[in-house]
């Protein structure tokens, strides 16, 4: 995170070309956050992104350990990973979440353990886990679009199919929903966009920018297309305001997006009491 | 002869290593109505989600409307449109930003795109239908995690009936409702069996109900153990053999509908 001078006047920040690309980089993977994390949420997988997110530690220290750009590492290494444990969540019979718990401590030990080992790397650790957004540039502004637009497609193409798989999934199978494919499609996704975001989220912080926005919407949301709207334009918007909060306050970038975004989801906690209150 | 909506034949289904289902045959009669008792982990629902395709089978064969149920479960698309599935309970945790309108929308849609450019009008209207004749117009713009139990089983109707279907496969659809709703339920499901023509399998513990309302009982544990009239089939003789010698009969108080 670069802070920016507070002795700077508010025209001449928001003319900054490295902040507003970190804004709109901001309100893109809020929305691919939002919109993702709707759906996430829904499925109860909030835990599994964040086991996606820690891992990638992992699959940062072993691109570096192999002399690779870990990005180009990452987003193969996150499929792999969600793939696999996927696997050991179907057929486990320990609770998921203690499962997850599990792979993701241990793989944020053993990459930190072998980051340190690494020389050089050290120095890079604090980005890593909590982002830096203002330090994306122009390919990763075009990666994250073109992951907007695929997502949002495929959710929309697969829209019934993944609610009637968040409601139940027996009723989904008789409707002829192929529940073991699309849970391994969507499982890809959210591993593609972890692996995608972490370099503006950051490891610690990427399941926030999933779980949080869509479970301010789902507390607020009567409508099912009202509900992922809201959820991306929270994350969308709360990225935004946080990185301008950041700027402003010279306060770091991401831990800023996330408590604004906290505060999205207080006024929604208050808010949807009126909701849940009105008789059926 | 009467057409036969679901034929079963020497089906075998294991779970976990052991056999849950073991060589079961019976067929259904086309408007049929038909309830499967045994006691508890008797392999009820693990035949009917075996039939419907929803676990994989290891021996025998299922006809669904004539067409059989391949290894992997999947039968043709028209086919799977006319079978209807109530599953016990909804995992339904915390809010669920879907209304009811919305839920039983799903039941047209299936696994289609749907496109708002077309048959949006015959959708709409279907749904409208569905939900005035479950009586479920009243909490239409609810949402379908604020409704109560009763309700929410009247709503899992409505979006069976948003389609004409031809078989409907019911999992102790009563699990968990009071007798007051549950006489409710079985009312509205005698009413849409009716009108529209369904033929029913429904899994159920209520022996009084049973005996009021189904044509044909299957008696299962783990293999079929009797099938007939619900006379012959719940004689306290056949329940003995079904549930064990200690076997009481509990009778469920119901309103004056029943």
């Amino acid at each position: 995170m670069a802070p920016v001078g507070d002795a700077v006047s508010i025209p001449e920040l928001l003319a900054l070309p490295f902040l507003q690309r970190a804004m709109l980089a901001g309100a893109l993977t809020g929305a691919l956050g939002g919109v993702l994390g709707s759906f996430a949420v829904l499925r109860q997988l909030s835990f599994f992104s964040d086991a996606l997110g820690h891992s990638a530690l992992l699959g940062i220290s072993l691109g570096v350990a192999l002399g690779l750009n870990p990005t180009l590492v990452l987003i193969p290494f996150a499929v792999l990973f969600a793939l696999l444990v996927n696997h050991l969540v179907e057929r486990s019979q320990l609770p998921t979440d203690a499962l997850l718990n599990i792979i993701y401590s241990s793989s944020l030990a053993i990459a930190v353990v072998a980051l340190s080992l690494l020389p050089g790397y050290q120095g890079g650790l604090q980005q890593l886990l909590f982002g830096d957004i203002l330090g994306v540039d122009g390919l990763d502004l075009l990666l994250v679009t073109l992951l907007l637009l695929g997502v949002g497609t495929y959710l929309l193409v697969t829209r019934s199919s993944q609610i009637l798989l968040s409601l139940d999934e027996s009723l989904a199978l008789s409707r002829g929903v192929a529940a073991q494919r699309q849970r391994l499609v969507f499982v890809v996704v959210l591993a593609v966009v972890v692996a995608v975001s972490i370099k503006a989220v950051g490891v610690l912080l990427i399941s926030a920018f999933v779980v949080i926005p869509a479970c301010a919407a789902r507390l607020v949301s009567r409508h099912f297309g009202g509900y992922v709207l809201m959820a991306a334009a929270l994350g969308s918007g709360g990225a935004v305001a946080g990185v301008l909060a950041s700027a402003f306050l010279n306060l770091p970038s991401g831990p800023c997006v996330v408590i604004v975004q906290l505060l999205g989801f207080l006024f929604a906690l208050v808010a949807g009491r009126g909701l849940q209150g009105r008789p059926a | 002869m009467a057409e036969m909506i679901l034929e079963v034949s020497g089906l075998t289904v294991r779970r976990r290593g052991t056999t849950a289902v073991e060589n079961v045959s019976f067929s259904l009669a086309a408007e049929s109505d038909t309830a499967l008792v045994g006691p508890n982990g008797a392999g009820k629902s693990t035949l009917v989600q075996a039939i419907l395709g929803l676990l994989p089978h290891q021996g025998g064969q299922v006809r669904l409307l004539g067409e059989r149920l391949d290894g992997r479960g999947r039968l043709s698309a028209s086919v799977r449109e006319q079978i209807a599935y109530l599953p016990q309970r909804l995992a339904l945790t915390g809010p669920i930003p879907l209304t009811v309108t919305e839920f039983v929308g799903l039941g047209w849609d299936g696994t289609r795109l749907r496109l708002p450019w077309r048959g949006e009008v015959r959708r709409r209207d279907a749904i409208h239908s569905a939900l005035a004749k479950t009586g479920c117009e009243v909490f239409a713009e609810q949402r379908i995690s604020d409704l109560s139990g009763g309700q929410l089983k009247r709503v899992l109707l409505a979006f069976c009936v948003v389609r004409p279907r031809r078989l409907l496969v019911l999992d102790e659809a009563q699990a968990g409702l009071d007798p007051q709703a549950s006489e409710a339920f079985q009312q509205l499901l005698f009413s849409l069996r009716r009108s529209e023509g369904w033929t029913i399998l429904q899994v159920s513990h209520d022996l009084d109900m049973v005996r009021r309302t189904c044509d044909g009982v299957l008696c299962l544990n783990r293999s079929l153990r009797c099938s007939g009239s619900p006379d012959h089939a719940l004689s306290q003789a056949q329940l003995e053999r079904l549930y064990g010698r200690d076997y009481l009969p509990y009778h469920h108080h119901h309103g004056a509908g029943g």
